[in-house]
């Protein structure tokens, strides 16, 4: 076996005893209380969790998309809120690894073992349309001065560190990095969500926040460019997050019709609890397929992003009706907030519209057919 | 600081096997983890090291396969490891595994502290700690459930026994054996497990110690195991008596019958 193979087993089998003994008995008081448990994040912190994609010379671990992808799908088994939360952490700090400067990435990268990093494109105006940003970034001598409000921001208040798409005065679209300590930086609501409890979704209002050049991702112009390949980099880990949400329908409803008897037969014996059981597995398993192969081909450098927006697409769908063919056979108690399953279609639906709706990736996908 | 923590790979399965021909433990198929016990150890030597410095150095004896093991107390913290392995170590009891052990303490050098999980959770002996402590001459305290260095070498242990609390001043070296209840260990991090990659495991085999060959592997062996089984599991019937008194003496009575 490859010395890569063993760290990345390795690091499955810690995220795998860190889920089973902090997130997964935590799971239903997550969702209960709408936000994560107090010291539960700062566990994750001082598990050197933050770090697994970062590179080990700005003091991470720098474990790829392939293992990092498998890790967030077994924390996402026992609790998919904490899992959104590294998965909107790891795809920004992606686009600081391909598009940041060396001022930038030295200056910031080596925080991100114990800040959030945040992606900012949702406006009050619209969704992923870049057209209708109306954030501005004034250049005004060596800075730029950014005014905008940005909406529905994954972590948004967790976060500490944030990627503004924003327009320049030529309308050219440009990524900058804001920090939560610069004056003029606001935090505004956090989003009241049905499912994903956990993860806290805001807002940040910036009022003429001054921000060197260095704090330029990439160049303007490249702003589209960036923000498309942050909704690729994340589509695959949300795959990998959707894949864990299946596990954890599976288990859920196997478990309970092993218990459960109609007429003195366990559920499990009747066709009719396998044929939901026997789909649930299956779209796990394609799911699981898709984000991986998503994930190899970002590894290898091939392209990713129509991949990447099948195993969302197809992930999210498929882990809302699995969750509804779970909670079927759970009957009565699957509709009650005492077993998890409600809450999984909860968390699942989140991902049918975060980082683009399944209609928009289907037109991707459609569009990236019809191109070959 | 120099300590050093000698850590055992056991069954990750709590369903141990034995070979009915052998009576040994059947180990292959079977995923290897640190012995849980061990795993208190090591954080305890990570805590001692955090607090007054030196290095924690993991070792075991066993096959290669136990580098898995040596490489995941590494991604805990601890900074290189020794493994003691050879065909002339095959069928140690605990007598010739502790003898070997103190051996391979005694050629690392200059060792301050040795410590131990409290027994390994598949053979579930508890000797090892004790023995290499003899051969070693050093003073030793088993079951530890607190530790803390009073000055550069003394140690203060707390030992719970049955219906008391021993405190013990050690002077180091000394060989400790630790309780589950003296912390709980930490997790491995993602940049540990990469860094565990960057540490070395050095491999030692008889020719690298000094070593009397009648006290190493099945030569230097007396135990002889005559049987090894697993115990068959009885249920009992438990009858839970009615309230009312009357009623209650009555189906007493009748169960007496």
């Amino acid at each position: 076996m490859s010395i890569t193979l063993d760290q990345n087993k390795m690091l499955i089998q810690m995220i795998k005893e860190f889920t089973a003994n902090e997130l997964a008995p935590l799971d239903m008081e997550i969702d209960q209380r709408g936000d994560y448990t107090d010291g539960l994040f700062q566990k994750v912190v001082d598990t050197g969790l933050l770090g697994m994609t970062l590179p080990r010379e700005f003091g991470g671990a720098g474990f790829d998309y392939v293992a990092t992808a498998q890790a967030l799908e077994h924390m996402a088994a026992g609790n998919a809120s904490m899992a959104v939360t590294l998965e909107g952490h790891f795809k920004t700090i992606e686009q600081f690894i391909k598009y940041g400067n060396k001022a930038l990435n030295d200056a910031y990268l080596p925080s991100a073992t114990k800040r959030i990093f945040a992606f900012s494109m949702t406006e009050p105006s619209g969704g992923s349309n870049p057209k209708g940003i109306s954030t501005r970034a004034i250049k005004q001598g060596d800075n730029w001065v950014i005014t905008g409000d940005k909406i529905m921001i994954t972590n948004g208040g967790l976060a500490e560190v944030y990627c503004v798409l924003s327009k320049t005065e030529d309308d050219q679209l440009a990524v900058f990095v804001v920090d939560k300590d610069m004056p003029g930086f606001k935090f505004g609501k956090r989003e009241d969500f049905i499912g994903l409890k956990g993860v806290p979704v805001g807002e940040v209002v910036l009022n003429h926040v001054v921000v060197p050049e260095s704090h330029l991702l990439g160049v303007v112009g490249q702003g589209l460019e960036i923000g498309d390949n942050a909704h690729a980099d994340a589509r695959i880990l949300m795959g990998a997050v959707l894949a864990g949400i299946m596990d954890h329908e599976l288990a859920t409803a196997v478990s309970y019709s092993k218990e459960r008897k109609a007429m003195d037969t366990p559920l499990y014996q009747l066709q009719v609890t396998q044929e939901k059981i026997a789909d649930i597995a299956i779209a796990r398993e394609n799911t699981r397929a898709l984000y991986q192969k998503g994930a190899t081909n970002k590894v290898a450098n091939q392209p990713y992003d129509e991949i990447a927006a099948m195993a969302k697409s197809y992930g999210s769908r498929s882990a809302v009706l699995s969750g509804d063919k779970a909670l079927q056979i759970l009957g009565g108690y699957g509709y009650s907030h005492e077993y998890p399953v409600e809450h999984l279609i909860r968390d699942a639906r989140a991902m049918e519209l975060a980082e683009g709706t399944i209609e928009k990736m289907n037109v991707e996908i459609t569009n990236a057919e019809i191109a070959k | 600081m120099k300590i050093v923590v000698g850590i055992k790979q056991v069954p990750e399965t709590d369903s141990v096997k034995i070979d009915p021909k052998t009576n040994n433990l059947v180990r292959s198929g079977i995923q290897g983890i640190i012995n849980p016990f061990d795993k208190n150890a090591i954080e305890a030597a990570l805590q001692l090291r955090d607090q007054a410095g030196g290095e924690v150095i993991l070792l075991s004896m066993g096959p290669d396969s136990y580098t898995t093991s040596l490489r995941d107390g590494m991604a805990m913290g601890a900074d290189r490891a020794i493994l003691v392995s050879s065909r002339a170590f095959g069928g140690a009891d605990t007598l010739a595994t502790g003898y070997t052990l103190a051996k391979a303490i005694e050629a690392i050098k200059d060792v301050d502290l040795v410590l131990f999980g409290r027994q390994s959770v598949d053979a579930d002996t508890g000797q090892v700690g004790p023995i290499v402590a003899e051969f070693l001459d050093f003073p030793q305290v088993t079951f530890a459930e607190t530790l803390s260095l009073e000055s550069a070498n003394t140690l203060v242990v707390e030992r719970q026994l049955d219906s008391a609390v021993q405190d013990i001043k050690l002077t180091l070296p000394a060989v400790v054996t630790v309780r589950k209840e003296l912390n709980t260990p930490r997790y491995e991090t993602p940049s540990n497990i990469k860094e565990s990659f960057d540490k070395p495991i050095t491999t030692w085999t008889e020719k690298d110690l000094d070593l009397d060959p009648s006290m190493i592997g099945q030569a230097g062996s007396p135990t002889k195991v005559t049987k090894v089984y697993a115990p068959t599991k009885e249920v009992k019937k438990t009858t839970v008596l009615p309230d009312d008194p009357t009623q209650a003496v009555s189906e007493l009575l009748g169960s007496l019958d």
